[in-house]
């Protein structure tokens, strides 16, 4: 077998050679570290040889395969991991448009299917399906032990058809559900005039989300009389999406000028992201929105927005997620993909988002302090997370800044943030924090 | 975030170089490998490489290799059964070590009561024991750290370490003296055995079976047992309980102590050829003195290994609660070079009458409860309990019978061992060698 060993490396000096004359600069291939990588999979194939032969039953290769691929992704970090060409498909519909169903984020808990949102005008939230609550059964069978997309995947089908869902509240209150399957456009901007102030809310950054904002804005500015005093951007809750919207997003309030940054492994992957000129509010007071439920592409607006002193942040601590996953299909997506960390992103300022997260200018909290058990996980918290990078950019002492807390007895649906927020935008206290936000 | 991955055209044309490298490499891996069913394994295996080639390629921060290797083994590995997996080279050492209990310690045994340690026995010449450490000394004080407030896994945790080094310790002693003293740490066994006479019969109460030298330890206990009853041994109860195995080794001399030659186990493979047999030797201690085992649910492998030979061969009455029914084997390979080692699933154990421990355990002859039935059912962790553990097709005598099981009386002070005094009843009874026979009568059929 080690004959077999030796042509194959011949081959592969053969490629080495004709990949190097092509280009001078393409990427340098390491004789030594690529010995070292085939060693290694040589090491995979001989457990496999020992497990076919030496192993109490037979085995299913294939599946022990999957288990080591798995295995593999799921020891880089939280955010890599393998999608099978079904939920790939999945994938692709839930960043791009409309599907059938019954219109609910959810997402897997220690093993139970769990609401993070019900999506406004659907059939869930009419019905009143709310955040938290858990999925056990639909159509009237047990759905634990199911995967997340096999459990989406019978929620999901012909538009018109009943779901019969069984949600746990509170643990242990059950409730039934009948819903009807609706097309579900995933309306992920909402507008509305709070005391005089514009309040605009993202949801999601899918791909409409910078094309809906710019609408709401326009009918901010045609309900207001052409003049907005104050815009609020509520990115509470919001877990993030795409790149590209992120930028697209922050460029609306940024007259050109650094937005976000991301780097790699190798330097020429880095990236520098700039804002179009131009800017939709110019000289509004904006005040951005958000909490422990704001990651990634929220931390990239609200990041960018504070570093560049075009508004000010209000609320809680962001989740803390700075890194960038690709989606790289395997053989065009007929064998899946692997979603993997290929980036870390930077604030104009160069400061990495990554386990830290976004800091308000003003911190205010939406549950009043004695209820602050349920602080929510963030990136940190997560187990095997990237590291939070120390470098010249990050040393800044950690001061203490007290946190507003909603007053006995404020009732915590009144929404304590948002009410502080509009207080803020009509007072100085606006133009004094942005002077001296560092 | 999700980014497509857009490239030059010509980084690109490597990639593609590398990669289809990569997946040549994939028949050779598979002819390796010597796989069978070639041609899903040799695309998975694609997939795999293809996947591997772009973690090292794209992943955010540079990858050991070998690490992303040793995550995948071991994902794949714990996916068969709970007790296979591979150790990098270093855990292997470690390993080793620890089976071979090459840590240093201070020869004492502890419980933490009242936030301080408790010296429950100190074993005689030990580190500590030379020292001027005896039973029922406190310790307060482990290397210069304060015991109060810590958890006695972490307070003892300064304790064990390389053999030869001191360590200083502040003794309470029972007369509230205080002193402090320096041990020098040193290799020590753990005391194999604990034995003591209970109403008139023998007892000894066997830990684990993770001792090189636990059957001379056995054998030194009843030596002592038989002299303080004037050389007779009327009756002897084996305490099995909470005994989560050892080295197999152990537990076919333990069991030969008592068996006149014959089958002990067998352990049985894919492969026919690969089967092995155990047996006695010629010649058992006490030929005529009555045995009971006590087992319950966090008895395992080497433990169930003895109750199940014994109880089939006639030899004892099992006492207690069903085993955790652990019957498998794991073989420890040692890969090529650096590169570790793997343990797995190799063989199955089977009592001399052929019955799988795997999964099912070894059912007592008579079952006792050890607290009140409060008609809650506790739930016991049992081999079968664990995620993707081995399955046992022979399901009889598989569950524990509710009515049969015997429960203390609500008035049954719990801190008395309810298990053990019904054992001593066993001894006595007609009832032992009823069952004796009958589980002669099922060995023979078989």
């Amino acid at each position: 077998m080690k004959y077999v060993f030796t042509v194959f490396a011949m081959i592969f000096a053969v490629f080495l050679y004709t990949s190097s004359s092509l280009n001078k600069t393409a990427i340098a291939f390491d004789g030594k570290t690529y010995k070292d990588a085939f060693e290694q999979l040589d090491l995979f194939a001989d457990v496999l040889a020992r497990v076919n032969n030496d192993y109490v039953v037979d085995i299913n290769n294939t599946e022990l395969i999957s288990e080591a691929i798995n295995g593999m992704l799921l020891s880089l970090d939280p955010h890599s991991s393998y999608i099978s060409p079904k939920e790939y498909k999945n994938l692709l519909i839930s960043t791009s448009g409309e599907y059938s169903g019954l219109g609910m984020e959810v997402t897997l808990d220690e093993g139970f299917v769990k609401v993070i949102s019900p999506i406004d005008d659907t059939p869930a939230k009419k019905a009143g399906i709310k955040p938290g609550d858990f999925i056990i059964e639909i159509n009237d069978e047990s759905i634990f032990g199911l995967s997340l997309s096999e459990a989406v995947d019978l929620m999901r089908g012909k538009p018109g058809e009943l779901v019969n869902i069984t949600i746990a509240r509170n643990n242990d209150e059950r409730i039934q559900f009948n819903l009807k399957r609706e097309i579900i456009k995933r309306k992920i901007v909402t507008y509305s005039i709070k005391e005089g102030i514009g309040y605009i809310r993202i949801s999601q950054f899918n791909e409409n989300a910078y094309q809906e904002l710019s609408k709401a804005i326009s009918s901010l500015e045609k309900e207001m009389f052409g003049s907005v005093p104050g815009l609020i951007l509520d990115l509470r809750g919001n877990p993030g999406g795409l790149l590209d919207q992120s930028i697209k997003v922050s460029s609306a309030f940024l007259d050109g000028g650094k937005v976000v940054s991301t780097k790699g492994r190798k330097e020429s992957d880095n990236r520098n992201y700039n804002a179009d000129k131009g800017e939709l509010l110019k000289e509004v007071p904006i005040i951005i929105l958000i909490d422990e439920g704001s990651a990634s592409a929220s931390e990239i607006v609200a990041g960018a927005i504070q570093d560049r002193k075009r508004g000010l942040i209000v609320g809680m601590k962001s989740f803390g997620k700075g890194s960038v996953q690709s989606i790289i299909p395997l053989k065009g997506g007929a064998e899946g993909a692997i979603k993997l960390t290929t980036q870390r992103y930077y604030t104009p300022s160069g400061k990495s988002i990554q386990g830290k997260g976004i800091t308000p200018n003003i911190l205010i909290g939406y549950f009043p302090e004695d209820l602050k058990k349920k602080e929510r996980k963030k990136e940190a918290d997560l187990p095997n997370t990237l590291p939070i990078e120390t470098g010249e950019h990050q040393a800044e002492s950690e001061e203490i800044i007290p946190i507003d807390y909603p007053p006995n007895g404020f009732k915590v649906d009144s929404d304590y943030q948002l009410k502080r927020s509009v207080e803020i935008l009509k007072s100085e206290t606006y133009a004094d924090k942005l002077d001296s936000s560092t | 975030m999700y980014l497509l991955i857009k490239s030059s055209i010509l980084k690109i044309t490597s990639i593609i170089l590398a990669a289809i490298f990569f997946t040549l490499w994939c028949p050779y891996l598979v002819a390796k490998a010597q796989i069978s069913n070639n041609s899903q394994t040799l695309k998975k295996l694609e997939l795999f490489a293809d996947i591997f080639y772009q973690i090292r390629e794209n992943y955010v921060d540079e990858i050991d290799d070998a690490l992303l290797i040793q995550s995948a083994l071991n994902s794949a590995l714990n996916s068969l059964d709970p007790h296979s997996g591979y150790s990098s080279a270093s855990d292997f050492i470690e390993q080793k070590k620890r089976e071979k209990r090459e840590y240093g310690g201070l020869g004492i045994e502890v419980s933490l009561e009242n936030e301080v340690i408790k010296v429950n026995h100190a074993i005689k010449d030990g580190p500590a024991y030379m020292a001027g450490i005896r039973t029922g000394d406190m310790i307060t004080s482990v290397g210069g750290n304060p015991v109060k407030g810590k958890t006695l896994a972490k307070a003892v945790e300064g304790m064990r370490g390389d053999p030869g080094d001191p360590i200083k310790l502040i003794i309470l002693k029972p007369d509230d003296t205080k002193t402090e003293l320096t041990v020098i740490r040193q290799v020590v066994r753990g005391r194999a055995v604990r034995h003591r006479i209970e109403s008139g019969y023998g007892y000894v109460y066997i830990e684990t079976f993770n001792n090189s030298e636990l059957t001379e330890d056995l054998i030194d206990a009843l030596n002592s047992i038989t002299q303080g009853l004037n050389g007779d041994l009327p009756g002897l109860i084996i305490d099995l309980r909470g005994n989560r195995g050892g080295l197999l080794e152990q537990s076919i001399k333990v069991s030969s102590l008592f068996l006149n030659g014959g089958e002990v186990l067998s352990a049985k493979g894919k492969k026919p050829q690969d089967t092995q047999r155990y047996h006695a030797e010629h010649g058992e201690l006490f030929p005529d003195t009555p045995i009971v085992i006590l087992i319950n649910s966090g008895s395992a492998s080497a433990a169930e290994i003895v109750a199940g030979a014994l109880q089939d061969r006639g030899r004892a009455v099992i006492v207690g609660r069903r085993s955790f029914g652990k019957g498998s084997v794991q073989s420890v390979i040692p890969l090529s070079e650096d590169n570790g080692a793997l343990k797995i699933t190799t063989q199955r154990y089977y009592t001399p009458s052929g019955k799988s421990i795997q999964s099912r355990g070894i059912m007592p002859d008579v079952l006792v409860a050890r607290t009140p039935d409060t008609g809650e059912i506790k739930k016991r962790l049992r081999e079968y309990n664990l995620p993707n553990s081995l399955s046992n097709k022979d399901d009889t005598n598989f569950k524990e019978v509710y009515e049969e099981i015997i429960y203390p009386n609500d008035d049954w002070n719990t801190s008395d061992d309810f298990q053990l005094h019904k054992a001593i009843q066993v001894l006595s009874l007609k009832k032992y060698h009823e069952i004796i026979e009958k589980n002669m009568n099922i060995g023979n059929l078989n």
